[in-house]
């Protein structure tokens, strides 16, 4: 029997049993987080029109977040067990904290932005959930780090810069896709910074991850989700770039980025699932340590 | 593990006396009322059960071990279990509480609690839990917790015919593989003991294994790692990237262009 085919070619840790509301959560979550802390940011420099368009933004990402994250458990009507303890050694539970509290902040004060009630309450809530924002953009790259699929395991470098660069790419992105030139300069900012450093912590991961592990990112549907996701990436960065004056541009360029920053989320999580199923990584994962 | 347990129990399984029968595999799956894995034909030698899962907790893995040229060769068989493990991935990954440890040092998941978020399947070092196809809750072995507490065996123990699955306090066991494997170390060659080192990556098993080739050949991992170990550091790096991605917010907030 050679070396790598294990017990007859089958895993020797299990693949997820989660559904594609996952990696939905991460990119949907991660965009709320960046969009809070821009929301906040805009504020401050009394940039009312893009604190508005990003508040909202925050807000319907979280209702994404929430949907998915209750609709992948297998048991939904138990949601509210994840609140019966506070486990730090569980970034899952950690999690759950730091979404209830970022997202009821975001309702508060996307509520109060589009009826005009409560005003000091929401813009209160408004700085809460910019400053958990980043927190929120990046804490789910511990939770898929702190688990034995080698694909999510190993880049313990990468990975939670890359969730960050992903979530400042796709939060930069609804900015131009959903505001104006006149106001969302900031927010192409952010999309061409995110989506540079994206494109770049990508080939970091693939570095850190050594040519036999980083075959779980380049074979197969994770492989063609990283390529589809480079392109429209690439592409969206080059179109924000000409976007100054153009709002055509900015809203190319701003849906060119939200689903290149879909499609990497979706890259992430069917290498972690190829790298589980395949007994390879697992065994040249610890035979190397 | 806490003071709150008198003596860890566990199981020794000496794959050295496994035939292969399966009866561990049925007296698991009747005692906990597990329904059946279907009646899939693998032709993977006598395995037809494939894997541990929610519904399955004791698996027995057949290795062919032939050359067909000398036409000489040996079976290998060995009766597959959750390890309970000293620092358990799942259990520290459960958010809801569900997974616990007993007083008797083992790894429960409680039935009433889980609500299927599916945490503790990715978390474990030897793909041992899965989802229970009715329940829709995890499941993995109890050690038969309720056996337990009335102060009998697990029932594969019970059931094994050979004693190749023992039942007994931790600390005993280890001292009885180690005598088992020096017994039978001139007469296997490969012979090694497997999650008896409470120095390894999950601290050592609550289930100790003797082999007879590498974990690998048998379906197991060869240098299991608790994910939880670097958890710390991790949120070190996450930190760092969360300051650097707000920096970053704020400068493109306050840039003039």
């Amino acid at each position: 029997m050679s070396e790598s085919s294990g017990y007859y070619g089958r895993h020797l840790v299990k693949p997820p049993v989660w559904t594609d509301f996952i990696p939905l959560y991460f990119f949907a979550g991660g965009m709320a987080g960046t969009a809070a802390t821009l929301a906040l940011a805009e504020r401050t420099a009394r940039n009312d029109r893009s604190a508005r368009t990003m508040i909202l933004g925050a807000a319907a990402g979280s209702a994404v977040s929430a949907f998915c994250l209750i609709r992948d458990l297998r048991k939904p009507e138990r949601f509210l067990n994840m609140l019966r303890v506070f486990k730090p050694t569980s970034p899952m539970s950690v999690g759950v904290y730091i979404f209830s509290a970022f997202a009821g902040s975001v309702f508060i004060a996307a509520g109060s932005e589009l009826t005009g009630v409560a005003r000091p309450a929401g813009r209160f809530s408004e700085t809460i959930a910019g400053l958990i924002g980043p927190v929120m953009s990046v804490y789910t790259a511990v939770l898929i780090g702190d688990t034995v699929m080698p694909a999510w395991h190993l880049p313990r470098k990468t990975m939670p810069g890359l969730f960050a660069a992903t979530s400042a790419s796709c939060a930069g992105a609804w900015g131009m896709l959903f505001g104006s030139t006149r106001s969302n300069g900031s927010a192409r900012r952010l999309a061409i910074l995110g989506g540079t450093t994206m494109i770049a912590m990508l080939q970091a991961l693939h570095h850190e991850l050594g040519p036999v592990q980083d075959e779980a990112y380049t074979k197969g549907e994770a492989g063609a989700f990283a390529r589809a996701s480079r392109v429209l990436n690439v592409s969206g960065v080059v179109c924000a770039t000409l976007a100054k004056k153009s709002d055509t541009f900015g809203r190319i360029a701003g849906a060119l980025l939200l689903a290149g920053g879909l499609a990497e989320r979706f890259a992430i999580y069917r290498a972690g699932c190829a790298s589980a199923k395949d007994p390879k990584y697992t065994i040249e994962a610890q035979s190397s340590t | 593990m806490s003071e709150f347990i008198d003596l860890r129990m566990g199981f020794f399984t000496d794959t050295t006396l496994c035939i292969g029968c399966k009866a561990c595999e049925v007296a698991c799956k009747e005692w906990n009322q597990l329904p059946s894995d279907g009646y899939e034909f693998t032709g993977d030698s006598y395995d037809n059960t494939k894997e541990l899962s929610g519904d399955t907790w004791r698996h027995v893995a057949f290795v062919e071990q032939f050359d067909q040229k000398s036409d000489t060769g040996r079976w290998l068989m060995e009766s597959d279990v959750c390890k309970h493990c000293t620092n358990a991935g799942c259990l520290d990954v459960c958010p809801t509480g569900a997974i616990i440890r007993t007083e008797f040092g083992t790894v429960l998941i409680q039935d009433d609690i889980c609500n299927g978020c599916g945490y503790c399947v990715v978390a474990c070092p030897f793909g041992v839990i899965g989802e229970r196809q009715e329940e829709h809750t995890m499941g993995k072995c109890t050690l038969c917790y309720d056996r337990l507490k009335a102060g009998d065996t697990p029932a594969c123990a019970k059931a094994c015919p050979t004693e190749s699955i023992q039942f007994g306090v931790v600390d005993e066991l280890r001292e009885r593989a180690e005598k088992r494997l020096s017994a039978v170390q001139n007469r296997f060659e490969g012979a090694q003991l497997y999650l008896n080192d409470p120095n390894d990556g999950v601290g050592g098993g609550g289930s100790i294994f003797l082999l007879l080739d590498k974990p690998e050949v048998y379906g197991l991992p060869p240098n299991p790692l608790v994910p939880t170990k670097d958890l710390p550091e991790r949120w070190r790096t996450a930190g760092i990237a969360a300051a650097l991605l707000l920096g970053a917010v704020v400068l493109c907030a306050s840039a003039r262009e």
